[in-house]
């Protein structure tokens, strides 16, 4: 039987310089790539209907060639035409052009009952309201990565420590956001969910990692080693539930289960990186050099 | 006797709330309310008592403010109500008293108008014009409104006999008031015309004649209602009223319709009719009948009688001397508050009080009952296979069944324990509360892979106090991941952002679960498993 054995890493033989290199550069690749996406579209993610306001309808696929159907069926073009095989949909998009998306869904609606297709949900959002939700929608992130931060400053008292759980909490953020973008997965309310959530989860390992190194007696290595065996093991079993639950949702065609499980699957992996490296690396700092001056 | 259970009370008072939930999610006793019309089974969805959501059952959801325009912190000057509504409304073009009201709550004075057309400018015009010093102008209208638009539309549901539908109101980040209906099994168009849809109301009279009962029809019609309020309640009884108001004017020296009314009340013999309290009306909606030789005033609503009324004496007399009409308010009583509430929403035959804007600023979503239905059975799946990949992992990791195996149980009696709170709160699953569940899974097994390498680290676990020593130093480290995990989730749950807050609820509600019972029943199980030998 196959087990898992986490792997020791022998920090000694990196300077620090060298270990934070890595979480930095791709910290840095991935603000660039949402900054370039904010520069060319005008928001920092590709935003989905919540955000932006329009109408999606899921059209029944019964045999026949129902996408040609589609293509001729409705007076405006649609911005997308998705197929989900698993449960006989196709889902099409249409963004708010307009003033009226209410009529625009009748119409649509109507347009989609004469071509003799059989609509199974219909969702209108207003841009107005989009807006208005986007905006609570960030509010909420930096409300909940506050609160964080300000949590995490009274559990450990110290400026280094905390600082580098709320950079890795920050960089864990960013890092999905950035992968979101190049893979293609709309900003909806179920992926700022997932933000969310990976707020909760990857403060876990960082604040394992701190608690074993200044609160526990013993060497640094062997601590660190110590957090790490605990810590990867729980990313890895959070990473194979969401990687499982986004991969069965993709199936199904249940779109908010499979992007909170991609972006969560994403986050858990960048926190590998950023607590076993960054926040490693800082800590090894503080203990040894940071703490004498 | 008592020291087994002393020794064991956190395995104990995880088994008591496995039991517990298993009541909440079976009892009969803890089943879905049911709407009227619809008896127990009908409203049960499955063999469990839990409800689903739209998400998960079908039908459509509609989420949109109410049109208007609120002043704040107006001084009235010494002005009734009623004067503030006159003077404001003569300042506007084409707009009634009926589109202006006031709202007075101890210092908190607040004017609005509910004409759509009516824009900001205009109505800050006319709040001038009128010399009504007020401190800001805010969209949407006032608490009193939204609360009479919320009843209308809730009667207007339970009218249609839409069981399970329900009305709220949400406030968004911008202070911005949203009315959200939710009707199960319903499409979209269905529901939209059922909310903007209005029938024709009027008053008749019913006099018996030597044939049988005749009727006088239409002796008030929609408009010649001035104002009508809404179902109060006499204090320490039970009776209820609905205070209205008739015009007592009219356009060049015609009748108004405040001494129409009168005058036909007087014509029909009201006065003789009704001498004494006892004097009742006895109409029968059924056969159409009077059953005494009382008169009756009848509301009609689509030409159907929905109500019947008899007449106060001095009202009686009132009206039969010609001093009613000077003031033109009445009102109807009822012996109970339900019928009074049920009669305001009829005299405005479903009209709400203002514009609901479900195309301009509001957003609707509709699920057939298909999808819903194969929803239900994929979020199943998906919640299976997402713990056997945690299961899996487990016991990748430690190949020890003693170890590996309380924990997956653990973990799946904490699911467990949601899905009763979800029962007994008769909360509504929807997709966002099965990936909360699925969350929960994933941070409880965290949990539990710290305690048991904890307490497994630095050799055996040889006496009670070591593993207590140890525990107790793995828990200080869960305590600080569920606080964060708190912090971070609960800005979703007060925020308006769909149905996200059932996400965070259930996140926030496993953890809580997670930190207070099934951990330290974990730890105990663990305990036992590992010093006894």
């Amino acid at each position: 039987m196959v087990a898992i054995e986490v792997p020791e890493i022998n920090y000694t033989e990196y300077s620090n310089r060298q270990l934070v290199a890595v979480p930095l550069a791709v910290l840095v690749l991935a603000l660039a790539i949402i900054g370039g996406w904010y520069l060319a579209t005008g928001a920092p993610a590709d935003l989905g209907l919540e955000f932006t306001g329009g109408v999606e309808l899921r059209i029944a696929d019964d045999g026949g060639d129902v996408e040609q159907q589609i293509e001729t069926a409705f007076e405006r073009q649609p911005d997308s035409v998705r197929s989900i095989p698993a449960d006989d949909v196709y889902v099409v998009t249409f963004r708010a052009a307009d003033d009226d998306p209410e009529g625009l869904a009748n119409d649509l609606s109507t347009q989609a009952d004469e071509a003799g297709l059989s609509t199974e949900a219909v969702d209108q959002v207003s841009p107005s309201f989009a807006s208005d939700t986007a905006r609570t929608a960030v509010f909420g992130v930096g409300l909940a990565f506050l609160g964080m931060s300000v949590l995490v400053f009274a559990l450990f008292r110290t400026f280094v420590p905390s600082i580098a759980v709320v950079a890795s909490a920050f960089s864990d953020l960013v890092i999905p956001v950035a992968v979101m973008n190049l893979l293609g997965i709309q900003m909806t309310l179920g992926t700022i969910a997932a933000l969310l959530m990976i707020i909760g989860y990857s403060v876990d390992s960082d604040i394992l990692l701190n608690n074993s190194v200044l609160r526990r007696t013993g060497d640094f290595y062997e601590s660190v080693s110590r957090a790490m065996r605990t810590g990867v093991t729980m990313t890895l079993t959070s990473m194979a539930a969401m990687i499982v639950m986004a991969v069965v949702a993709a199936v199904f065609g249940v779109d908010l289960l499979r992007n909170i499980g991609i972006i969560l699957a994403v986050g858990l992996c960048a926190d590998l990186m950023n607590t076993y490296l960054l926040n490693v690396s800082l800590l090894r700092w503080y203990k040894f050099e940071g703490v004498s001056r | 006797m008592l020291e087994p259970v002393k020794k064991n009370w956190r395995i104990l008072l995880l088994v008591v709330v496995v039991v517990g939930a298993t009541v909440a999610l079976f009892a009969p006793q803890f089943g879905p309310q049911t709407a009227p019309g619809e008896n127990a089974t009908e409203a049960q969805q499955g063999v469990t008592n839990l409800q689903y959501g739209l998400d998960l059952a079908g039908g459509t959801r509609v989420r949109a403010p109410l049109l208007g325009y609120t002043a704040t912190g107006v001084d009235f000057g010494g002005d009734t109500p009623v004067e503030v509504e006159e003077a404001v409304a003569a300042e506007l073009d084409d707009t009634g008293a009926r589109n202006v009201g006031t709202y007075v709550e101890d210092d908190a004075r607040q004017v609005e108008v509910t004409d759509a057309s009516v824009s900001e400018d205009q109505f800050r015009a006319a709040m001038e014009a009128a010399g009504y010093a007020y401190e800001d102008v805010r969209p949407g209208v006032t608490p009193e409104t939204r609360d009479l638009a919320q009843e209308i539309i809730q009667g207007k549901i339970n009218e249609a006999g839409l069981s399970g539908g329900s009305v709220q109101q949400v406030q968004s980040i911008t202070g911005r008031y949203f009315m959200l209906v939710e009707v199960p099994g319903e499409g979209r168009e269905d529901v939209v015309s059922l909310l903007e849809e209005r029938g024709t109301v009027q008053i008749d009279i019913a006099y018996p004649t030597d044939n049988g009962t005749a009727v006088e029809e239409a002796v008030l019609i929609q408009d010649d209602f001035e104002n009508i309020g809404t179902a109060t309640q006499r204090e320490g009884t039970t009776q209820s009223y609905v205070p209205v108001t008739v015009r007592n004017t009219a356009a060049g020296g015609e009748q108004s319709p405040a001494a129409g009314f009168q005058q036909a009340v007087a014509d029909r013999g009201f006065q003789s009719a009704y001498q004494t309290e006892t004097d009742r009306c006895e109409y029968n909606t059924e056969t159409g009948e009077i059953g005494n030789d009382n008169p009756c005033l009848l509301l009609t609503v689509d030409g159907e009688v929905v109500n019947s009324f008899g007449m106060d004496p001095d009202l009686a007399a009132s009206m039969a001397s010609g001093e009613w009409a000077e003031t033109g308010s009445f009102q109807l009583t009822t012996g109970d508050f339900a019928t009074a509430e049920t009669i305001s929403v009829n005299l405005r035959a479903g009209a709400l009080p203002a514009e609901l804007d479900i195309s301009g600023q509001g957003t609707s979503s509709t699920i057939s009952a298909a999808q819903g239905e194969s929803y239900k059975t994929y979020s199943l799946v998906t919640g299976i296979l997402a713990v056997f990949a945690v299961a899996g992992m487990v016991f990748l990791r430690y190949r020890e069944p003693a170890v590996a195996l309380p924990m997956i149980v653990t973990a799946l009696a904490e699911v467990y324990a949601l899905l009763g709170f979800a029962a007994l709160l008769s909360y509504p699953l929807e997709l966002a509360v099965i990936a909360g569940f699925i969350a929960v899974v994933g941070t409880g097994v965290d949990d539990l892979v710290i305690i048991a390498d904890e307490v497994m680290s630095e050799g055996e676990v040889n006496s009670r106090t070591v593993f207590d020593s140890r525990f107790r130093r793995a828990f200080w480290v869960i305590g600080a991941a569920a606080a964060t995990t708190i912090v971070a989730m609960s800005p979703l749950m007060v925020l308006s952002l769909g149905d996200l807050s059932g996400f965070a609820i259930f996140t926030i509600l496993g953890v809580l679960i997670g930190v207070l019972i099934t951990r330290p029943a974990y730890g105990d199980i663990l305990r036992r498993l590992l010093t006894i030998r």
